[in-house]
Order: structure tokens, then C-alpha cells, then sequence
């Protein structure tokens, strides 16, 4: 126990890696056997990730905790180090939610190839997750890169007619931007000696010779060159902005989501999205703070378009999934904005935002999925009177509808009012705009919903459709009670990063919290 | 005259007089040996033995015969990788001549011999042994490429390797003998020493270091001098053309080194420049001609090409890092090519040729443990982590990050990421592509031996590179 | 038992029936339905009424009673317009003071009638179970939006009512209209809360909370030390936006279209959301704001205005309507106009004591007109009905009380609401006399297409085909006890707040503490007599008998044709029958452009944002196979010409059949000439 305590971390991350290893093992005729296993994988590989919820210490949210830290390639002063502050605590949860469920999406979904399907699954599961705990910059970068490859056969060998392009879309635009962050990353890597040289305290705590450890460049952040860190900015905007994505990087996102099989889709929206907000948060913005301010008006532009542009977009997409894709186009131009107007509620809001993201966003493609194996279409021309026939479907269609387009008491309005709360403390206008988008975002999704659900069925193809089945409701019903969570107490949600958050503030806006005492203390009076 | 020639000088080359003795043996036996795959196994042992005296000789600092040839840890650390290129070379070979009807025992011989003439190389410090060890090296390689005596291509593109190559050696020879005249002295050395005292932008030595330079960049394919590589790749048996790809590379960019960080390296400023433009355009045109290519030995030979641009960032950094990069690099590409070749030599068959990218499509089915190893290889050609590719392209961004030559950084890196497509082509043909009746393989235990170790290291250096970074570091510091 | 402390479980019996009768319902017998459905409301009601009546026995400066459950959003400090930090913390809790109380009342007590109609109304339907899990959750939400004591828990109602609104317009999701409208309503209801949310959040930047009695505290020390002044450019801002979503909720000029088609949900949704509770949300909102809108004359201005036209606009549209619901449902809209006026003019107890009253007449007139269609087997047409007094007797008696209530008839409920908003808008500060001629006149249309409805109805000869003819029938006694409840209530309901020249106004006395004007000096009101106020009643009075007049001349004694009413209102006749063509308008403005945007960017990102992508792509594989046909001819072909040059002078070169390798050589040499050329000039 004490063991599984101290290394609970590694055994998150390597546990889909050991599950993989053994499923090379298992004859690929024996499909049910690799069912089973993939999927017993994934719900141990969630079941061991819960302690950190409860283990992890709240009070100390901005610290890192459950820290492993040992020396890997000693010549480049690169170590094995990981831990979780506040805001990789929620991504970790988040990603190992998604995953079990992705795998359990694809039980009958997908018939070729099951064992290199989920091989790869587990494979991509294991990449994200170390994505969201490296503590040490060329750990997190082959992590980030080594997740390109098990996408890239999902969409190429699973995926739909156009896969091959979409597939070699995906990892050359990723990858273009990959390549860039390492510049900058090894930017960073270079000027640290000397940075740390001239202040004797950051040398006291992270060593004078060169090092990838994340926390010694975000405490070094505050003494670089204002020009320098504006190069590096840019070539770390390059590299995330294409895979949250932002306009205009976004073009990949609809074809890699409308040819990937639905369960990358789900993974694709609900983490690997994120990982490209995470990288702003943990580097862009500690590291290089005056980047950051430099770069403000830019990210809070693309993000605005993006809000707006991708609802608009997304109202007349004909394919229901395209739709959803453009639509997370729009819901990622909320993070961003909020991370932008880098005060604690935008960032909060940013940061709940990416889990609400995930979990709607995922539902959604679970729910296209579900409706694609049954006609084998996406198209909304095709579809239409479902809730006659899915009554069930149609309930679940709606609870995520809602929760995308925020509507209260679920989690979707949390974080989009918290953002749009945070925007407004800096501009009026930024808040304003913001909020088109979300009457656009009503317009969007409520059409599509009277399309396919409402109406009598004309189409006769869809009368004899069945209702959800068990295991497709196992699959939905959890993202349904985390999004009633998150909508009615996301208190420990906020709780968790509170601290993270404010720390980024503090050192993106040292002046930020020299204000006057809060004006209403009775609300804290009553916790 | 005593001191000129010592028991020592002899000690120190053991390797070198083991390797010839065992290529006499294998010529000698071609005439009593029917089974010419036990010679076959006779070079691999004397490779091993060879290696073996190498190993023994690891911690010896010694410059020999007055100061022609010397034994340091770059030198070992070069021979190590061509005889681990031999020595893989040939256990891809066994099986393939067999199929190329084309096994003879002075096959085994040449690779021997050229392998000689790169440790020489690898060691001299001096232009008269470099000119000889190069020449010992190319003659042998150009009969190796033309070996498939009965095979159209091959002769054509030994010929044309040949004719070229002279050429190019005679560029080079004018350079060294501008060189001597301008120092009175063959020795690296006495030259930089020479060169430092005249004027930086003296036209002739200018005139010498371009000479040589362009010879050199024959050798390592570098552009506008690449345009025999293609047609030789493609000419040559396939397991000459892996060996070429990797051993002759990294015997040139040993040579190289030797030449520009030691010889002329008071020209630096120049030759920097030169190199930059060269490596631009090198890995450019390298990559975007893989692009279009449909015959895999066409596209790895533009792959090599655009390699050769990689390395060159090393020389153009010049520091630490730089010069750690190089021999790193090359130790990480023998490996990972041979792997990616191996494979293309296990697909030739009695009726199939087994070169265009068609005939990979759907290997996977049939093959499933070779197409993964071969997308682990592609992958770290393409410098994906966690394979070795990635740690040998970090170290040459890094370097020219650390240097300051960031434009050249953004386009190695753009090219790095465009290298991507090409590869994956091979990937889409061999996964996602249904297998053909030409599909299949035929695999030897020397392939699978091949195919092993270089599968292990790709996988070693790329998780745990410590060590091999250790020795490359070693290797260049001391040497300059 | 200490009901104060338990007003959290108010919302939480409806949720408790909507959990019910969502999950199980399907398998539930419809009494089962039904008697959860109802008695979860009734829950409610006990307990309202027992709030209310401990909330009446503290001293009137007491009565606030606030009840924090738990900490719902804690986001971070904030940057406050003062320069402070404050912590955006949202409690989950509630607060009853006496404006709560009348809304609670109001919505429990006729939403339970309501839902008492619909067990007898509903009873053929399929998805009875559905209904009224939705009407549960309907409840939940607008019992959330008058119990919030801050502006987000009031928000969190107010999009939950959207919702409901939304499910239950679309219940009939078979009708393609349904749909539409239900659409219709959720996205143009989104527009008003775009306002609401950008109002709540400059609240909380301005004040640093959102609490309604904390912002009214902030306000009020805001003044007292001088920080803020009227018509601070703030407070107008926080007003219109605000206004914008009560606007959108309550169905006023500019936002007003979806109301009209919301009539395609089931009557009783119409009686009760958009008639007695929902739609009155924003008058509540705006009156719960007062101490912000105190503060922002102009803005006040703006709301009694729109208010004024809106009454006057829509009254115009009910004139000519054919539909008895929509009849019904553009009156409503005018009522609400009414209200808006009162609130504009700052007569905050006035729009609420109408809403009150309002709430009973419009229920029951909504829900007299379900009874006659239920009667009429859905038939919603008054021009195929007539005659139907005797047939029907409890529905239209209690509906007669209904309309002469909402006609304004002195001594019924309409009559002393309607008569103290039209005064204020004539005597207050704010007001103005042409505000109170636009109201006299609303009063004199309502009249007239109230008792038009009436007649085209109930009197004349029958316009009924045979076929239903000898189908009618009075509605079952589920429906018939709350038709007559609300009669009387609609009789009644009014002397809780008679006119000072009647009596004290208790109602006006019970709501002044929320109501208190802040500390800003202005012009006291003009002082009137009773005597003008009772004279100014009379004239209303006698404006609504000229209305009531017409209707009876043109539609007791002779009956309904349409040719008359064209010819009466001439080209006017089309364009209030469609309504002004806003709709039409509307979509050619706004909807459509959204579309045509959409598309118009969608191909964009295909051909531009993508074709960039694409472009480049493509650009390297073109150059990748055209490097090689740049190799092989341009540089070969030059080459070749050199070559061939060469051939013929020197004849070594001849030995060598493979033109190639020459030209490879002499590209070497090119090499060598440009590196050369480099180094030589390139360089410095």
C-alpha cells in the first residue's frame, strides 16, 4: 500500500502500457477475451486513479504532490519526474474517466483488428496520462509526441472514407507543431545556467547545470528577457495553439473528428484537446509571463473568432458529427479566452471549462457514435423522429445538449459563466462578444436536436431503430452525473484549483492580488 | 628511422592487420570453399575478433608512425560502428546472395577490406593515409556495388559510382596537394598551423578548403553532389547499399571531422558558411524528393541524403553538443537504417524484387512482427520518441539552438516534420493497405540477428541513451 | 414547525414529483401520475403559506429571511470596479421577504390549481407522465427564480424555466410548428439572457456580490457616502442590460415574438407559464432590482416606455386574432406592458400587485379557453364557434368574470391594479400624461377584443359544424373546481390592495421594505387630490364601456363577419392580423443572415483556412516531383548541352556511353563553381 502510495503516479501512467503488453499475448481470434481485457484494463486503470482524489491534499493544491523524481538521462540533466498540482489532478481524473468508457464504446463498434485497436487505445491512454504528470520538459515532450502515433493508426486504419488524409493530416500538423515547442523548449534549456547563475536562490533550489524541470524554469520565468521569452511564446503558441486547436490552426480538428472511429473521437475531444490548453497553462503562462501580456490581445482575438466563428460554422454543418467538432471549435475559444483574461475566475472558469468540455463533448460523440452504428449515417437529413423510437437516446441527447450549450445545474454554465466572468473584469466588450457565442451555441444544438429528435419519422430507415442498450447507457450515465456534479457542486472542483490558479496569476500579475480586502466577507464567513 | 617505426605503431593497428588477414583468408578459401555461406560466417568471426582486439585497445591514447595515424577514443569509437555496420551487413547478406545467385567468397572479402580502409580512415591524421585508406575504401565498395554482375542496374550504377567517385577524389586530391603546397606538410596539424598564419580570406586556401570540401561532400552525398546516391542505392544489392548507407557515410563524416575541426579549422568561419547552405539545401531537397519516390531504395537513399544534411549541423554548431551529435548520430542511424534495410532485404524473393512500396502493402498481415519493427525504424528515421532517432536529432537541434543558428534550427525542424510523410507511406502501405500475393518475406537467421540488434539499440538509445551519449562525448571531446 | 428555516424544500417537492414521475412515471397508473404531480405542488403551497404567514407575524424592517444551504461557485478573487478584490463566491440559498412571498404564493397556489386542470385536461394524452414531470421541474425552477437570494440562483431559475418552457411548448413534438416555436422561444429567450448574465456580472464587478439584500446594502452606503450618484453611467448600463433579459423573458418589444407561437404547447402550459408565472419573471426581476433601477432614471424611462408601446402594440394585434389562444396570448403580452409601465414609472408595488391579480385572470381565462376547446374537440377557432353560453355554463360564466376582471370592471381584482399603475404613470416623478393616455387607451382595446372574444364565443349563433355539434360538452370537475377557484379570485383578489381613497393598501404596506426609495434627494411628487385620482379611475373606467361597448354592438348583436372587420380597420386589418410582418422581418434580418453567415464561413474555412493548409501541401509534393523534372531536363538538358559540346571535342569522354555520368560530373563542377562563387563574393 505504502508502495502504491509513493508511486501511484508512474503506476497510473504504465498500468495501460502493461495492459497492452499483455494483450500481445492474446490470440487475435479470441475476440471476446481481448474485449474483456481491454476493458478491464481501462475500468482497474480508473479504479487505481480514484485515491488521488481523495489522497490528494487540497490545502496544498498549488504544490506538487505524490512527486516521483529520479535521475533518467544524467548527460542532459533530464529526470523522471512527476507530480500533480490542482490542475493536472482534474486532467489525470478526466483522462482516465474517458478512457474506460472510450474502450467500452467500441465493443461492438469495432470489428477489424480488435487487438491492435485496443492496443492502441490503451497505448494512447498511457501517453496522455503522462502528458498531464511530467514535471520534466523532455519527459512531457516524448509523451506528447509518442501519442501521435496510436491516433494516427486510429483514424488511419479505423477510421472513415477519408482517413488516410485525415490520419496524415493530423500528425504532420501536430507534429509541425510539435517540433516548434522543442525549440522552444530547448530555448528555455540553454538560457537556465545562466539565468540561474545571477540569482543564488533559484540555483539553491534547482541546481546551477542545466536541467528540464518544469518548476525550476517557472521559477525562473520571471527574469527572462522580455524579447526572448517573446520568441519562445511563439513557438510554444505554435505548438499548443494547433492542438487545442485555435483559429485559424483548427482545420484538422473537424476532418480527423468526422473520419475517426467514434471512440478516438471521444478521446480526441475530451483529452487530447486538452493537452494543447494544459501546455498554455503549466508553460506558457508561469514560464513566460511577459510573453504572455504581449501575446494577450492576439489569444483573446483568436479565441472570440473562434467562439463565434466555429457556433457559425458548426449551424450549418449537414454531418451531425462535423457539428460537434465545430462546436468544440467554439467551446475551446471559452477556455482560451478565460485563460487570456489571466485573472483567477477566467482561469477557473478555463480550467473547468476543459472538464466540462470533456465530458459533453465526449458524451456528444458517444451519442453520434451510437446513432452511426445503428444507421450508418450522420447525416441530419437522414435521421429525424428519433425520440419516437430511442425515447431513452433522446433524453440522454438532450441532458448533454443542454449541458454543452450551458444551461444552469449543469456543468457546462459553470465554467462558461465563470469565463465569461473573469473576461469581463478585463473588458466589457470581450464578455459581451463572448456571449453571442452562447446564443449561437443554443441555436446550433437545439436545431440539431429538433432535427433528428423532434418531428414524425419520414425517413423508414429509422423506424425500427432500438433504444439504447446497457452498455451503451454505461457508458453515458457517468458523464451524465458529472455533469449534474459539476453543475450543482462544483465546490470541490474549485477547491482544487484555487491555489494552482492563483499561483499562475501571481506570477503572470505579481500586482494582481495587491488589493483592497474582499468586499464580501460575510460569503466567506458562511464555508 | 628508429623512431619512426616502433612495435607499438603495430600494436596499434592489431584490428586493422587482423581484418586483412582474415580478407586474404576468405579470398584464399573462395577457392577451396563450396558452401561460400561459411565464409560468410569466417568475416563475421573476424569482425568479432577484430572487434575484440578493439575493445582491448579502448583506454590507449597513441599516435603511431609518427604521427600518420593515431589511436584515440574517436577513432575506436568509429571503428566500432563500421565493424558493427560489416558485420550486420553481412548477416543480412547471407541469405540474399543466395536469392541474388550471386554468392561469392570476394564478396565477403571487399566488405572486409573496405571496412579496413574506413579504420584507417577513421585514424589518419594525415592526407597521404586518408587519401589511401579512402581509396582502399571506395575501390572495394565500387565492386560491391557492381556486384550483381548478371544485374543491368548494378553494373550501371558501379559505373557510374566509380566514375564519379574518381572524380570526385581527384577534387579532393587537388585540394590536399593545395593543402601540402601551402604548408609543406601532409600532417593535420603542421596544416592548421599554416593556414593560421596567413590571411583568413587568403583565395587560395579558400580554393583548397572548397576543393576538399567538395570531395567530402561527395562522399557524404551532401547537394548538389548527391545525384550519384539515388542510382547507386538503387543499382547495388540491397545489403551493399545498407552497408553503404551507413559505414561509408559515417567513415566520410569521420574523416570529416578530422579534416575540418583539425585541418582547416582556421578557415572556420568560411567553411561555416559553406556548410550551412550545404546542409540547408541538402536536407531540403533530400526530403522533398523522398516525397514523390515509389522504390523504397530510392526514397531511403533521398532519406540518407537529407541525414547527411541533419549531420552537417553538428560541424556548423562546432561546440560540445555539436561534435557530441555527430558520432552519436551516425552510431543511432547505423543502427536504425540497417533495421529499415534489413527489412528490405528480407522482402527480396526468388521472383519478387521487392523494392517498390507496393510490394509492402499489407505486410502487416502477413508479417506483423517485421512491419512493427519496420515502423519502429521509420519512426526514429523520423526522429519520433521514444526511438534513438529522437535523441540523435535533439542533439543537433540542440546544438544549433545552443549556437545561436536558430533559422537553421526552424528549418531542420520543419524538414523533420516533413521527413514524416514520406515514411508513413510505408507505414500506410504496410498496415493499412490489403496484402497482395507479392506480399511476404524471407526471413534467415542472419536478418533476424540483424534485425534483433538493431530493433534493441533503436529501442535502448531512444529510452535509456546515457551511456552511448557517454562515449560519443569521450569520443569528440578529446579528439578536438 | 418552523417553516422560515425549511423554505429550501419549497423548490424541492416539485423535484421530488419531477424525479418521480421523469423515472417511473412510464410504468405509473396516470392517478398515481397525477396525485404525485399535484401533491408535491400542494406541498409546496402548505408550506409557502406557512412561511409566509411566520414571515407576517416578525415586524415589517425583519422581514427577511435568508437560508444558505451550501457554497455553490467559490471562483477566485476578482477585480472589483472600487479597485477591491472580491471573492466570487455564490452560496446556494434562499431568501423570503415580502416580494418573495407574493411570487411564492402566486405560483404555488395557481400553479397548483393548474395542475389540478391538467390531471383532467391532459387525461387522454400519451406521455401524461411526461407532462407532468416537465410541469414538475417547471415548478422547481420558477420556485428557484423567486427564492434565489442572489442573482445567479435567480438566473439558474430563469434558464430553467426557459427550459420547461422549451419542453413543454415542444410536448406535442409530433407537429413540426411545435418544434419550431419551441426552438423559437429557448433561442430568442437566450438573447434576453445574454443581457441578464452580462447585468449580473456588472453587478458583481461593481459591487462585489451578488446578493440581492448585500448589492441593495452596497447601493444604498454607495449613496449615503456620495460614491455613487444618479444616472451614473454604471447604474444605466446595469439597468439596460438587465432590462434586456426581462425583456426577453417577459416578452416585450423587441423580444416579444416568441409568445404568441409559445401558444403552441398545451393550454395549461399556456395558463401557467406564459401567462400567470413564467412570463412575469422579468417584472419580478426588475422589481427586485429597484434599488439599481432608483438609480437609473433614464433607464426607468426606457422600461415604461417600451412598456407602454409594447401594452399598446400588442393590444392592437389582439384586436383582429381569430385564434382564441392567441387572442388570450397578445393580451398577455399587453398586460405585461402594463406592468413594465407601472415599474418604469417606479411604481414597483404596482406592476407586482397587478402581476398578482393578473396571474388570476389570465390563468383563468387561459384555462376557460382550454375548457372550450376541450369542449370544441381542439378546435381553436372563434369563428367556428358561437353560441356556446348554455352549453358549457361554468366555463363561461367563470370565464365572464374573468374577462370583466381583466376589462377592468371596478370592484373586480383588474380593476385595482390597472387603476394604480395608470395613475402613478400619470402622477409620479417619472411619469407622464402621455403615458397615461397609451395606458387609458390599452384599457379601452382590452375591453373590446376581450369581450369580442367572449361573444365570438359564447353568444351569437353557433359557427359550430355538426359534426362536434352534439359533442359538446362541459368539462369534467377537475377542471371546472379550479375554474371557478380562480373566478373568485379573480373577483377577490384585488382588496388586498384598494386605493388609498378606498381604505389603506395593505399590499403597497406589505411590500415597502423591499421597495424603500434610497437616500436620493429629488422632487417630491406632484401632490394630487383624491378627487383627481378618483376622477382619473372614472375616465378608465368609461374608456373600458366604450370598448366594451363596440365589442358588444359589433359582436353580441349581430354576429361575427369577417368582411365587417375588414372593412372596419381598412389596410390596418392585414398588417395586425400578421402581426406587423415582424416575424417575416425578423427572419430576414437576423435568422436568415445567421444562416447565410454560416454557410458563407463554412465555405471559407473549407476553401481559405483549410486551403492554405491543403495549399502548402500540395505545393511541396508539386515541387517534389517537379524537382525531378527539374533534374531531368533543365539541369540535365543543359548539362546534356555542355556534354554533348564536350563529346565532340575532346574523344576521351566518348568511352563513356551513359551520358549521365557526365552530366552528374559537370553538375559537381557547378558545385564547385558556386561554392567558390560563395566564398569568394558571397562572403565578406
Amino acid at each position: 500500500m505504502d508502495f502504491f502510495r509513493q508511486h501511484i503516479l508512474s503506476i497510473i501512467a504504465f498500468w495501460p502500457l502493461l495492459g497492452m503488453f499483455v494483450l500481445f499475448f492474446i490470440n487475435k481470434e479470441n475476440k471476446s477475451t481481448i474485449r474483456w481485457w481491454a476493458n478491464f484494463v481501462g475500468i482497474v486503470g480508473f479504479l487505481i486513479s480514484l485515491p488521488l482524489w481523495f489522497w490528494f491534499d487540497r490545502e496544498a493544491a498549488d504544490q506538487m504532490q505524490f512527486v516521483e523524481n529520479v535521475p533518467w538521462i544524467q548527460t542532459l540533466g533530464a529526470n523522471y519526474h512527476v507530480g500533480i498540482d490542482g490542475i493536472s489532478l482534474l486532467l489525470v481524473l478526466l483522462t482516465t474517466l474517458m478512457g474506460p468508457l472510450a474502450i467500452l464504446s467500441s465493443w461492438t463498434a469495432i470489428e477489424s483488428r480488435l487487438k491492435e485497436y485496443y492496443a492502441f487505445m490503451l497505448m494512447l491512454q498511457a501517453g496522455m496520462l503522462g502528458v498531464f504528470i511530467s514535471l520534466d520538459f523532455f519527459l512531457f515532450y516524448v509523451f506528447w509526441e509518442v501519442m501521435l502515433v496510436p491516433m494516427y493508426f486510429l483514424i488511419g486504419v479505423w477510421g472513415g472514407p477519408r482517413k488516410l488524409y485525415a490520419a496524415i493530416k493530423f500528425f504532420l500538423y501536430t507534429l509541425v507543431g510539435s517540433v516548434l515547442l522543442l525549440l522552444g523548449i530547448l530555448a528555455l534549456y540553454f538560457i537556465y545556467p545562466g539565468i540561474a547563475a545571477q540569482h543564488p536562490e533559484i540555483t539553491a533550489a534547482f541546481g546551477a547545470g542545466n536541467t528540464f524541470d518544469i518548476l525550476a524554469f517557472q521559477a525562473m520565468g520571471a527574469f527572462l528577457p522580455a524579447n526572448f521569452q517573446w520568441w519562445v511564446f511563439l513557438a510554444f503558441f505554435i505548438g499548443f495553439a494547433i492542438k487545442v486547436p485555435m483559429f485559424p490552426f483548427h482545420t484538422w480538428l473537424p476532418d480527423a473528428h468526422v473520419e475517426a472511429p467514434t471512440a478516438g473521437s471521444v478521446i480526441l475531444a475530451a483529452v487530447l484537446l486538452k493537452m494543447g490548453t494544459y501546455g498554455f497553462l503549466r508553460f506558457s503562462l508561469p514560464i513566460l509571463p511577459d510573453g504572455t501580456k504581449q501575446f494577450v490581445p492576439l489569444m483573446i482575438t483568436l479565441s472570440i473568432i473562434a467562439i463565434i466563428y466555429g457556433a457559425l460554422v458548426a449551424m450549418m454543418q449537414p454531418d451531425m458529427k462535423k457539428l460537434v467538432a465545430y462546436s468544440s471549435v467554439s467551446h475551446m475559444g471559452f477556455v482560451t479566452l478565460g485563460m487570456f483574461a489571466l485573472n483567477p475566475n477566467g482561469l477557473n472558469g478555463s480550467v473547468i471549462q476543459q472538464i466540462n468540455h470533456g465530458i459533453s463533448t465526449g458524451a456528444l460523440f458517444l451519442i453520434v457514435g451510437i446513432i452511426y452504428e445503428r444507421r450508418h449515417t450522420r447525416e441530419i437529413s437522414q435521421l429525424g423522429g428519433l425520440s419516437n423510437v430511442m425515447p431513452i437516446y433522446a433524453i440522454v441527447f438532450l441532458i448533454m445538449t443542454m449541458s454543452s450549450i450551458g444551461l444552469p445545474l449543469l456543468n457546462g454554465f459553470i465554467g462558461e459563466f465563470t469565463i465569461m466572468m473573469g473576461a469581463l473584469q478585463e473588458n466589457l466588450w470581450w464578455a459581451v462578444a463572448a456571449g453571442s457565442g452562447i446564443i449561437l451555441g443554443a441555436a446550433y444544438m437545439l436545431w440539431l436536436y429538433q432535427r433528428t429528435m423532434f418531428g414524425r419519422i419520414e425517413n423508414p430507415a429509422n423506424e425500427k431503430l432500438l433504444d439504447l442498450n446497457l452498455r451503451e447507457l454505461a457508458t453515458l450515465v457517468p458523464l451524465i452525473i458529472m455533469a449534474f456534479w459539476i453543475g450543482l457542486y462544483p465546490a470541490p472542483f474549485f477547491k482544487a484549483l484555487d491555489k494552482p490558479v492563483n499561483k499562475i496569476v501571481a506570477k503572470v500579475r505579481p500586482d494582481y492580488f495587491q488589493g483592497a480586502p474582499r468586499l464580501n466577507a460575510r460569503a466567506g464567513e458562511q464555508r | 628511422m628508429g623512431q619512426f617505426f616502433q612495435m607499438q605503431d603495430l600494436a596499434v593497428i592489431t584490428p586493422e592487420l587482423e581484418l586483412l588477414a582474415f580478407g586474404i583468408a576468405l579470398l584464399l578459401g573462395d577457392l577451396v570453399v563450396e558452401q561460400k555461406r561459411k565464409l560468410g560466417l569466417v568475416a563475421l568471426v573476424g569482425i568479432a575478433v577484430s572487434g575484440a582486439f578493439l575493445v582491448r585497445l579502448r583506454n590507449v591514447e597513441f599516435s603511431a608512425y609518427g604521427g600518420l595515424f593515431v589511436l584515440d577514443h574517436f577513432s575506436i569509437f568509429f571503428k566500432l560502428i563500421f565493424l558493427i555496420a560489416a558485420a550486420l551487413s553481412i548477416a543480412i547478406s547471407l541469405k540474399y546472395l543466395d536469392i541474388e545467385r550471386e554468392n561469392h567468397g570476394e564478396y565477403y572479402a571487399l566488405i572486409l577490406f573496405a571496412t579496413l580502409g574506413m579504420m584507417f580512415m577513421a585514424g589518419a591524421v594525415d592526407l597521404v593515409t586518408l587519401y589511401i585508406s579512402l581509396e582502399t575504401m571506395a575501390i572495394s565498395t565500387y565492386i560491391l556495388v557492381g556486384f550483381l554482375r548478371s544485374n543491368q542496374r548494378s553494373n550501371e550504377a558501379s559505373m557510374k559510382y566509380f566514375l564519379l567517385g574518381a572524380f570526385s577524389s581527384g577534387i579532393l586530391l587537388y585540394g590536399m596537394s593545395l593543402l601540402y603546397g601551402l604548408s609543406g606538410s601532409t600532417k593535420f596539424a603542421d596544416i592548421a598551423e599554416a593556414l593560421s598564419q596567413r590571411s583568413p580570406n587568403d583565395p587560395i586556401s579558400l580554393l583548397a578548403m572548397i576543393t576538399l570540401s567538395a570531395g567530402m561532400f561527395f562522399k557524404i552525398a551532401a547537394v548538389p553532389f548527391h545525384q550519384w546516391t539515388p542510382d547507386a542505392y538503387e543499382g547495388a544489392p540491397t545489403s551493399i547499399t545498407a552497408y553503404m548507407s551507413v559505414a561509408v557515410k559515417a567513415a566520410s563524416f569521420a574523416m570529416m571531422l578530422r579534416v575540418f575541426m583539425v585541418a582547416i579549422y582556421p578557415l572556420r568561419p568560411h567553411w561555416v558558411a559553406i556548410l550551412a547552405a550545404v546542409s540547408v539545401i541538402t536536407m531540403t531537397v533530400g526530403n522533398i524528393a523522398a516525397i514523390t519516390q515509389s522504390n523504397v531504395k530510392r526514397l531511403l537513399a533521398y532519406s540518407s541524403i537529407s541525414h547527411a544534411g541533419y549531420i552537417l549541423i553538428g560541424f556548423i554548431a562546432g561546440n560540445d553538443t555539436g561534435l557530441t551529435a555527430v558520432p552519436l548520430y551516425l552510431l543511432i542511424y547505423t543502427f536504425t537504417n540497417l533495421g529499415a534495410w534489413a527489412v528490405i532485404v528480407a522482402l527480396r524473393r526468388r521472383d519478387v524484387i521487392g523494392e517498390h512500396i507496393d510490394e509492402m502493402s499489407g505486410l502487416f498481415f502477413r508479417h506483423p512482427a517485421a512491419a512493427i519493427l519496420m515502423l519502429i525504424f521509420l519512426l526514429s528515421l523520423a526522429g519520433i520518441p521514444p526511438t534513438a532517432g529522437f535523441i540523435a536529432k535533439y542533439y543537433l537541434f540542440a546544438a544549433a539552438i545552443q549556437t545561436g543558428h536558430n533559422v537553421l534550427a526552424v528549418i531542420a525542424v520543419l524538414n523533420a516534420a516533413i521527413s514524416i510523410y514520406f515514411y508513413l507511406r510505408i507505414v500506410v502501405a504496410m498496415f493499412m493497405r490489403d496484402a497482395t500475393e507479392k506480399t511476404g518475406l524471407t526471413y534467415s537467421p542472419g536478418i533476424l540477428t540483424a534485425l534483433g540488434v538493431a530493433f534493441v539499440f533503436t529501442m535502448l538509445i531512444g529510452i535509456y541513451p546515457d551511456p552511448f551519449i557517454a562515449m560519443a562525448r569521450q569520443a569528440a571531446l578529446l579528439a578536438f | 414547525m418552523n417553516f422560515l428555516d425549511l423554505i429550501w424544500l419549497i423548490p424541492l417537492f416539485p423535484a421530488a414529483g419531477f424525479v418521480i414521475n421523469g423515472l417511473f412515471g412510464k410504468r405509473m397508473s396516470k392517478t398515481a401520475v397525477g396525485v404525485i404531480g399535484c401533491g408535491v405542488v400542494l406541498i409546496s403551497f402548505i408550506f409557502s403559506a406557512g412561511a409566509v404567514y411566520q414571515l407576517l407575524q416578525l415586524e415589517a424592517e425583519h422581514r427577511s429571511h435568508t437560508v444558505t444551504l451550501y457554497r455553490w461557485i467559490a471562483a477566485g478573487l476578482a477585480h472589483t470596479r472600487g479597485g477591491g478584490l472580491a471573492d466570487f463566491a455564490v452560496d446556494w440559498s434562499f431568501l423570503l421577504d415580502p416580494l418573495s412571498s407574493v411570487m411564492i404564493l402566486v405560483v404555488t397556489g395557481v400553479g397548483f390549481l393548474i395542475h389540478v386542470y391538467s390531471t383532467g385536461y391532459m387525461h387522454d394524452e400519451d406521455g401524461f407522465y411526461r407532462f407532468f414531470a416537465y410541469l414538475n421541474l417547471f415548478m422547481f425552477s420558477m420556485l428557484t427564480l423567486v427564492l434565489g437570494s442572489n442573482y445567479l440562483m435567480m438566473f439558474v431559475g430563469w434558464e430553467g424555466v426557459g427550459l420547461c418552457s422549451y419542453l413543454l411548448i415542444g410536448y406535442y413534438f409530433l407537429k413540426k410548428s411545435a418544434g419550431d416555436a419551441a426552438k423559437k422561444a429557448f433561442v430568442v429567450n437566450r438573447i434576453g439572457d445574454w443581457g441578464f448574465s452580462i447585468g449580473i456580472m456588472l453587478i458583481f464587478v461593481s459591487f462585489g456580490t451578488l446578493d440581492f439584500t448585500r448589492v441593495g446594502e452596497a447601493v444604498r452606503e454607495g449613496v449615503m457616502a456620495g460614491r455613487y450618484h444618479v444616472s451614473d453611467p454604471l447604474f444605466i448600463g446595469i439597468a439596460l442590460a438587465l432590462f434586456v433579459g426581462a425583456a426577453g423573458k417577459s416578452a416585450q418589444i423587441p423580444l416579444y415574438v416568441w409568445l404568441p407561437d409559445a401558444m403552441e404547447g398545451p393550454t395549461p402550459v399556456s395558463a401557467l407559464i406564459h401567462a400567470a408565472t413564467m412570463v412575469t419573471a422579468g417584472v419580478y426581476m426588475v422589481a427586485r432590482s429597484n434599488f439599481i433601477y432608483q438609480m437609473a432614471p433614464q433607464a426607468m424611462t426606457v422600461v415604461a416606455v417600451i412598456g407602454a408601446v409594447t401594452a399598446f402594440f400588442a393590444a392592437s394585434i389582439a384586436l383582429v386574432q381569430n385564434d382564441i389562444k392567441r387572442v388570450l396570448a397578445y393580451s398577455t403580452v399587453s398586460q405585461l406592458g402594463y406592468m413594465f409601465l407601472a415599474l418604469g414609472v417606479g411604481a414597483f408595488t404596482a406592476g407586482i400587485f397587478h402581476l398578482m391579480t393578473h396571474a388570476f385572470f389570465k390563468a383563468l381565462l387561459f384555462l376557460g379557453s382550454g375548457s372550450v376547446i376541450h369542449a370544441m374537440h381542439h378546435e381553436q377557432d372563434m369563428r367556428k364557434m358561437g353560441a356556446l353560453k348554455n352549453k358549457i355554463p361554468v366555463t363561461f360564466w367563470t370565464m365572464f368574470v374573468g374577462t370583466l376582471a381583466i376589462a377592468g370592471t371596478p370592484g373586480l381584482a383588474g380593476f385595482f391594479s390597472k387603476d394604480e399603475i395608470l395613475w402613478k404613470a400619470f402622477s409620479s416623478n417619472q411619469g407622464h400624461i402621455v403615458l397615461w393616455l397609451i395606458g387609458a387607451a390599452v384599457a379601452g382595446m382590452t375591453a373590446f377584443y376581450m369581450f369580442r372574444l367572449l361573444f365570438m364565443t359564447f353568444f351569437g349563433q353557433s359557427r359550430v359544424d355538426h359534426h362536434t355539434e352534439h359533442h359538446i360538452h362541459e368539462s369534467p370537475r377537475s377542471m371546472t373546481v379550479p375554474l371557478i377557484i380562480l373566478a373568485i379570485g379573480s373577483a377577490f383578489a384585488g382588496y388586498v390592495g384598494m386605493p388609498a381613497w378606498l381604505g389603506t393598501n395593505a399590499f403597497e404596506h406589505f411590500l415597502e421594505p423591499v421597495f424603500e426609495p434610497l437616500p436620493i434627494q429629488q422632487a417630491p411628487p406632484p401632490e394630487y387630490s383624491h378627487a383627481a385620482e378618483i376622477g382619473m379611475a372614472a375616465v378608465s373606467v368609461a374608456i373600458a364601456l366604450i370598448g366594451f361597448g363596440l365589442a358588444y354592438s359589433k359582436y353580441c348583436k349581430r354576429s361575427w363577419e369577417e368582411q365587417r372587420e375588414v372593412r372596419q380597420y381598412g389596410p390596418l386589418y392585414k398588417v395586425f392580423l400578421n402581426k406587423y410582418y415582424i416575424d417575416e422581418l425578423y427572419d430576414a434580418l437576423f435568422v436568415n443572415r445567421a444562416k447565410g453567415g454560416g454557410m458563407r464561413l463554412w465555405t471559407f474555412d473549407a476553401k481559405v483556412v483549410d486551403g492554405l493548409v491543403n495549399g502548402s501541401a500540395l505545393t511541396t509534393v508539386r515541387t517534389a516531383s517537379g524537382s525531378g523534372w527539374w533534374d531531368r531536363w533543365i539541369v540535365d538538358g543543359l548539362v546534356r548541352f555542355i556534354g554533348g559540346f564536350i563529346k565532340t571535342v575532346s574523344w576521351p569522354v566518348r568511352l563513356i556511353q551513359t551520358g549521365y555520368v557526365q552530366n552528374y560530373a559537370l553538375v559537381m563542377i557547378l558545385g564547385v563553381l558556386i561554392l567558390i562563387g560563395y566564398v569568394l563574393w558571397g562572403t565578406p
